[in-house]
């Protein structure tokens, strides 16, 4: 694709931002892309918004949150489904020759959310609500089935949450939280039997937001510097209901990521230096492991992924943003030397419904 | 520029009421796309990617409801997302799948929604919760008294009337006689609109909307799939949108950018769709306008904004006539509009539907004559999100970016 990061901002992570209304939060985010790029918001002609009402509380949360993104008077478009979509939604706007230079942004506060009431709402009303269904649930629910499919067990999630601890707490962009010992994550209550409360991410709250601009734009503007190509983008959903074959099958990761390598000219994801993967459990990244096979990048989730930060919503596009601190050699302390090609993961929806793939390219 | 002119060789819409007791909202949604697909002669398995309209799912009481429905349209194993606009949303999705062809990435993409707003005992509690927590809850703040107060400034810049803006409805309701899927209907006066019930000045209660439940779809392909499967598609040759700020009180006065009650919003994004289609005469080269008027007051500053007459003159035009579908100028809302079907999410894409057909002679009873261009409009949030999509019979020229 002839699309292009030229600025990026992620918010510091917290627990909770108990400093700041979500306006600001999402304003100050905006800004400090612009700012990374060194282009104003005058020079912005459309802004995509990735959000979710639900967790932010509000009917139509970007009411309120348009403007602070950047998007007074301008040509705005919202995706509900994940940051990472929010990406994909960008790129096809330039791409279609509409646009030239644009902001994305994504958000998400859950700690002032009720995330699992959230979830449990998400189950229609006539079979799974009745029987209590919520994301906790589905997601031991595919821990089991995953970990019959593919041969691993919890033991095995242990010593995954706690490499993805280690990683995280190396990130200067993660909350910072405190790398536990094995012991205490093998012993953590269980929440849905083989899944434990240690094998999951923490939920976090942060914002991340994205200058992005077309090929042409560059053109015109030589004295501006991209950050990253974005090569492939990959998006697919699966069926809602969960039987044995959708649970795993992990059949849209793999057509995602199938979709966004094929655009970005790749044979599979061996051909990338790294992919950040929204890892929510320790189940989620073995399965993601066994779901690329043979096909592995040279490295996976450098920055800690969810472990580092998890606003959950724009995991998967800060999952871009520390993409595209790799290949554009920013990313600090755990920058790898010489990433030509990330990648970059989202999950949504009960137990994996759907994925997201990026791939970003070095400039 | 676009790498292929976007054509709508689809349309499907369900019949639209307050309840579907026979029903499930993912069958609603699947009803629409079967009616999409059956139209443009396709299976499921020829679309490349769906998009799926839905405002606020609060109002039928399932969070995301878009992946409840993935598999009841068709979009298992499929590129898949949903857009959100308020009561732009139908707009904005169309505008999507637009992007999702004319960026070259896909070839054909579904775009579809279903919507049960009465589900909710009180839609107009959940409309209350749009607004800021801290600031606006606790007024009586509410889509309806929150157009009430434009609609009073409108009123008091032009001079306009409560009877010119109860002849609007009964157009609306005459129209949609004509229209098999419209929810509200017949042959009503200016007497029978003034004295319904009082809602909120200047509202009675023939001037506000219905709470609709039903489905809409439309099947976008590029120029080589619309020419081998349609013989009349209607090229979607303008999309433009534009965001206010949520605060009304920033968009009046001698420090704002635009004016509240003239729904400026309108102007900005249809200059932009008709740049884009190269329409430079609305008035002239546009035949049908399916407008976003969920209110009687929104049509007037609408038909304005649009440029389809001067500000202020769209009451008297409305006043003899010039608005009706047989008029011979600008048909305003052949359907019926949104005056008498609101299905807040996807109603947007309703408008997209009624225009579509009327390009590609599809109308029926109100098929206005020699249609080559249309214009589709939504609006959503405090009257913040405004969405027009101008279709033709021909595709615009390339070239977009001037």
């Amino acid at each position: 694709m002839d699309v292009f990061v030229i600025g990026q901002a992620v918010h510091p992570p917290a627990m909770r931002i108990g400093d700041k209304r979500l306006e600001e939060l999402v304003f100050d985010t905006a800004y400090a892309a612009l700012k990374d790029a060194g282009v104003s918001r005058e020079q912005i002609d459309h802004v995509t918004i990735a959000g979710c009402d639900e967790l932010d509380g509000r009917s139509i949360s970007s009411m309120l949150l348009a403007a602070p993104a950047g998007a007074q008077l301008r040509d705005e478009m919202k995706c509900t489904d994940s940051g990472l979509t929010g990406l994909c939604l960008e790129a096809m706007r330039l791409e279609a020759g509409i646009f030239e230079l644009g902001l994305l942004v994504s958000w998400c506060k859950p700690s002032t959310a009720p995330v699992e009431d959230v979830m449990r709402m998400r189950c229609e009303p006539f079979y799974t609500r009745p029987i209590g269904l919520n994301m906790t649930i589905t997601d031991g629910l595919f821990a089991q089935a995953a970990g019959a499919q593919y041969g691993f067990d919890e033991f095995d999630a242990d010593e995954v949450v706690l490499d993805s601890y280690r990683r995280g707490a190396a990130n200067p962009r993660g909350v910072g939280h405190a790398v536990p010992g094995v012991a205490d994550i093998s012993v953590s209550p269980y929440v849905a039997a083989p899944l434990r409360q240690a094998h999951q991410a923490p939920i976090t709250d942060g914002a991340v937001a994205m200058v992005v601009a077309s090929g042409d734009w560059m053109k015109r503007n030589p004295r501006a510097k991209a950050l990253a190509r974005v090569a492939g983008i990959g998006w697919r959903n699966e069926e809602y209901d969960l039987g044995a074959d959708r649970l795993t099958g992990l059949r849209s990761f793999k057509d995602s990521w199938g979709d966004a390598l094929r655009m970005a000219g790749c044979n599979n994801a061996a051909d990338l230096d790294l992919i950040e993967l929204d890892s929510q459990t320790g189940f989620h990244e073995l399965a993601f492991r066994a779901a690329l096979g043979d096909d592995m990048p040279k490295a996976i989730s450098t920055s800690g992924g969810a472990f580092a930060q998890n606003p959950y919503f724009c995991t998967g596009l800060i999952n871009a943003a520390e993409a595209i601190l790799q290949v554009s050699d920013r990313a600090g302390p755990i920058q790898i030397p010489g990433i030509k090609r990330a990648g970059a993961h989202a999950a949504h929806g009960f137990a994996l419904q759907a994925n997201v793939a990026v791939v970003l390219e070095r400039v | 520029m676009p790498k292929t002119p976007v054509a709508v060789i689809g349309t499907g819409q369900t019949k639209f009421k307050t309840h579907y007791a026979d029903k499930t909202y993912v069958e609603l949604a699947q009803d629409a796309a079967k009616l999409a697909l059956d139209d443009a002669g396709m299976e499921p398995g020829e679309i490349d990617a769906v998009v799926y309209s839905m405002a606020p799912t609060q109002f039928m009481g399932v969070n995301d409801c878009d992946r409840w429905a993935t598999g009841h349209v068709w979009g298992k194993g499929k590129p898949y997302m949903r857009i959100h606009a308020g009561g732009a949303t139908g707009g904005s999705a169309l505008h999507a799948g637009y992007v999702h062809i004319a960026s070259g990435v896909y070839r054909s993409v579904l775009v579809v929604g279903a919507d049960r707003v009465a589900e909710t005992p009180d839609a107009q509690h959940i409309l209350n919760l749009i607004w800021d927590r801290f600031y606006e809850h606790d007024f009586a703040l509410n889509t309806v008294t929150m157009t009430a107060l434009a609609a009073q400034r409108y009123m008091a810049r032009y001079g306009t009337t409560e009877e010119q803006f109860a002849k609007v409805v009964v157009r609306a309701r005459k129209h949609a006689l004509g229209n098999p899927y419209a929810h509200l209907k017949g042959d009503i006066t200016v007497d029978d609109v003034m004295n319904s019930p009082r809602v909120a000045y200047p509202y009675k209660r023939f001037d506000i909307c219905p709470r609709s439940s039903g489905a809409a779809a439309v099947v976008l392909t590029n120029l080589d799939i619309a020419k081998k499967k349609s013989s009349k598609p209607a090229f979607v040759n303008g999309v433009s949108a534009i965001t206010h700020s949520v605060f009304m009180g920033d968009r009046m006065g001698v420090y704002s950018e635009t004016e509240f009650s003239d729904h400026d919003g309108e102007w900005i994004a249809g200059y932009e769709a008709y740049r884009q289609a190269g329409i430079t005469n609305p008035a002239s080269q546009i035949q049908v306008a399916e407008l976003y008027d969920p209110f009687s007051t929104f049509q007037f500053p609408i038909i304005e904004g649009l440029g389809f007459c001067g500000r202020g003159r769209a009451a008297a035009i409305s006043d003899e006539g010039g608005w009706d579908l047989d008029a011979g100028f600008v048909a305003i809302g052949p359907s019926g509009g949104t005056l008498c079907t609101n299905p807040i999410g996807v109603t947007g894409l309703v408008r997209v539907v009624d225009a579509a057909d009327q390009i590609r002679g599809k109308s029926g009873q109100n098929q206005v004559k020699n249609v080559r261009n249309a214009v589709a409009t939504a609006a959503g949030g405090s009257t913040q999100f405004f969405t027009v999509t101008v279709l033709g019979e021909d595709h615009a020229p390339a070239g977009r970016l001037q």
